[in-house]
């Protein structure tokens, strides 16, 4: 079962877990990282960090010192792994990625994790639209392969709309969001969506369906939402107009009762809602 | 008595079941006979009543109990009379419609009265008859007096006639009563931006648990609290009060702000493609059981009740 919902730490994640930490300041994230990683040596995974010149902010720690004498640690420069300005090419930055993976599966590993700070590749709302693209696509991988991954971001650095949007798209995350939208857990559908989705979050996911810009299947845009505690009928009417730009239906599953009484009362058109229990 | 093309309004003023269905009974198979579409929407035993008297022609046209489909009579003119009416746009369309009766309480007959006189804006230039009876043996006179402010023509047992005080605006203004602050002081959340919704549907939801509101009703005072507060922060611009309290055998369920509701049918008219406001109040329509409004350049007060017995 991946993980959902709000962090407290980087501790406790799984082999397929995707966590979005957005720090203040460099020695937060790499508190963070180190103990994200360090999990990782322990359920057997190869690690990997993103954005240090070398592995020194990580050293000190036993089990990471033994994985360097291993070869169990990577480590990536900024520079190297993404160059400054770069906007990156979602579907090309999940083979690299999904080659990683296997390569460490290959080596013997039970997988690979990552810790990445990503801040650099966000900066300009083009890098960011095509980052979340990517966030998503990589967190569909995740849910299926023995990929797990935490994603750095200096909140300092970037304004709140951005950092919301990243919060979001996330299936955990250090920050409170109003909901959350992301891959499922089990595939069969577009997505999963969480939380609370009133006025205060209609503007965020619009704008986050346009970024990460889920597909439908069949002619259905199936968003899986055990979590969805409440919906109001301008979220779904959002909702709907991005299944309707694919020329889907959408059919949202959620235990709260109040989606489909809206629905039914103002007709919605291209909109299913089907109770889960 | 149809004026082609345009719409067509009388109360009918009745005292015995023999004058209802003298009446009403030529008034749905007149209908019947020239292809003209009919429904009815009257109290459960006027129903029995008019499916007694129409014998076979009452298994072709549509029958609602007002007390169930008008419990709000905020519902009616979207959920009852347009729904019918716009599913038949090419035809002439008859409706008999009894929205008032005498078991109607005092809280609920403002909203009652103003219904029937917001019938007229909704249904101008429409090609509808909308037959609407009073029970002159047990409504108040004030209701009966009301009815010929509201409806342009009365007809009774002896004859059809023009309303000589029709005058439905008047009527809109005269019920658009001050709703006395009755909330205790706990009862009051005060909401200033968007992000306080979620705390706003919380207070609502768990003092609504508390003072004995069925859990499947939940979730519409949510939608509810959610609607009506979020109208006051994109219209009023400023903030609101949510009151949520017990009265009389009802959950009550208030905001309060600084706006001025300008549109009479706000919440009344059907969702239509393309439309991208007017949603919310008429899913507060459906959803409650009653919906008061008290409206001027002081501000705004949307009291939703739901019945929850005691």
């Amino acid at each position: 079962m991946r993980k959902s919902g709000m962090a407290e730490d980087a501790r406790g994640f799984g082999r397929h877990d995707h966590l979005c930490w957005s720090y203040t300041s460099g020695e937060e994230f790499t508190a963070r990282a180190r103990e994200f990683l360090v999990e990782g040596l322990e359920l057997g995974q190869r690690i990997c960090f993103v954005g240090a010149e070398n592995a020194d902010p990580l050293r000190g720690v036993a089990a990471i010192e033994a994985a360097l004498a291993s070869g169990a640690v990577q480590v990536i420069p900024q520079a190297r792994a993404y160059p400054n300005g770069e906007v990156v090419d979602p579907a090309d930055q999940v083979r690299t990625y999904a080659t990683a993976t296997q390569e460490a599966i290959d080596a013997g590993y039970t997988g690979l994790r990552v810790a990445a700070e990503a801040t650099p590749l966000v900066r300009t709302p083009e890098q960011l639209n095509a980052f979340l693209r990517y966030e998503h696509l990589i967190d569909r991988y995740m849910a299926s392969h023995p990929f797990s991954a935490m994603c750095g971001y200096d909140s300092t650095a970037l304004d709140d709309h951005a950092v919301a949007r990243l919060t979001a798209a996330h299936p955990t995350a250090n920050r409170p969001g109003q909901f959350r939208l992301h891959a499922p857990a089990d595939g069969g559908c577009a997505a999963e969506l969480s939380g609370e989705l009133d006025l205060y979050g209609h503007d965020l996911l619009a704008a986050l369906l346009e970024c990460i810009d889920p597909r439908p299947t069949d002619g259905e845009l199936v968003l899986h939402a055990p979590e969805l505690d409440f919906i109001d009928h301008r979220g779904l009417m959002v909702l709907a107009a991005h299944a309707q730009r694919h020329d889907a239906t959408l059919v949202l599953r959620t235990r709260w009762p109040g989606a489909a009484r809206v629905v039914s009362v103002l007709g919605l058109p291209h909109v299913r809602v089907e109770a889960i229990a | 008595m149809i004026d082609n093309g345009n719409f067509v309004h009388p109360a009918l003023f009745y005292r015995s079941d023999q004058e209802y269905l003298d009446c009403l009974v030529p008034f749905v198979t007149d209908g019947l006979a020239v292809g003209e579409p009919v429904a009815v929407a009257v109290p459960g035993p006027r129903l029995d009543v008019l499916r007694e008297g129409l014998g076979a022609a009452a298994e072709r046209i549509t029958l609602l109990d007002m007390t169930r489909e008008g419990r709000n009579p905020g519902r009616i003119i979207p959920r009852v009379l347009r729904r019918f009416a716009d599913a038949h746009r090419d035809r002439h369309v008859r409706i008999i419609g009894e929205p008032i009766w005498a078991a109607r309480s005092d809280t609920e007959y403002p909203a009652c009265a103003q219904h029937e006189a917001l019938i007229n804006m909704a249904f101008a230039g429409r090609d509808v008859t909308i037959v609407c009876p009073y029970d002159m043996s047990t409504l108040s006179a004030e209701a009966l007096d009301d009815a010929v402010e509201t409806h342009p023509l009365i007809w009774d047992s002896e004859r059809r006639y023009d309303s000589d005080r029709y005058a439905p605006e008047a009527v809109i203004a005269r019920y658009n009563r001050p709703l006395a602050d009755t909330g205790p002081d706990d009862a009051v959340l005060r909401v200033g931006t968007p992000a306080d919704l979620p705390a706003a549907r919380r207070f609502g939801s768990d003092r609504a648990r508390v003072l004995g509101l069925a859990e499947e009703r939940v979730a519409d005072l949510e939608l509810i609290v959610t609607e009506l507060v979020a109208n006051s922060l994109r219209h009023a611009g400023g903030p609101s009060r949510l009151g949520v309290w017990r009265e009389n055998g009802h959950l009550v369920c208030e905001v309060r702000d600084t706006g001025e509701l300008t549109d009479p049918l706000v919440g009344r008219r059907p969702a239509e493609p393309g439309q991208t406001s007017g949603y919310g109040l008429l899913l507060v329509n459906d959803l409650a059981d009653l919906v008061r409004v008290h409206t001027g350049p002081g501000g705004t007060t949307v009291r939703v009740l739901f019945t929850t017995g005691d």
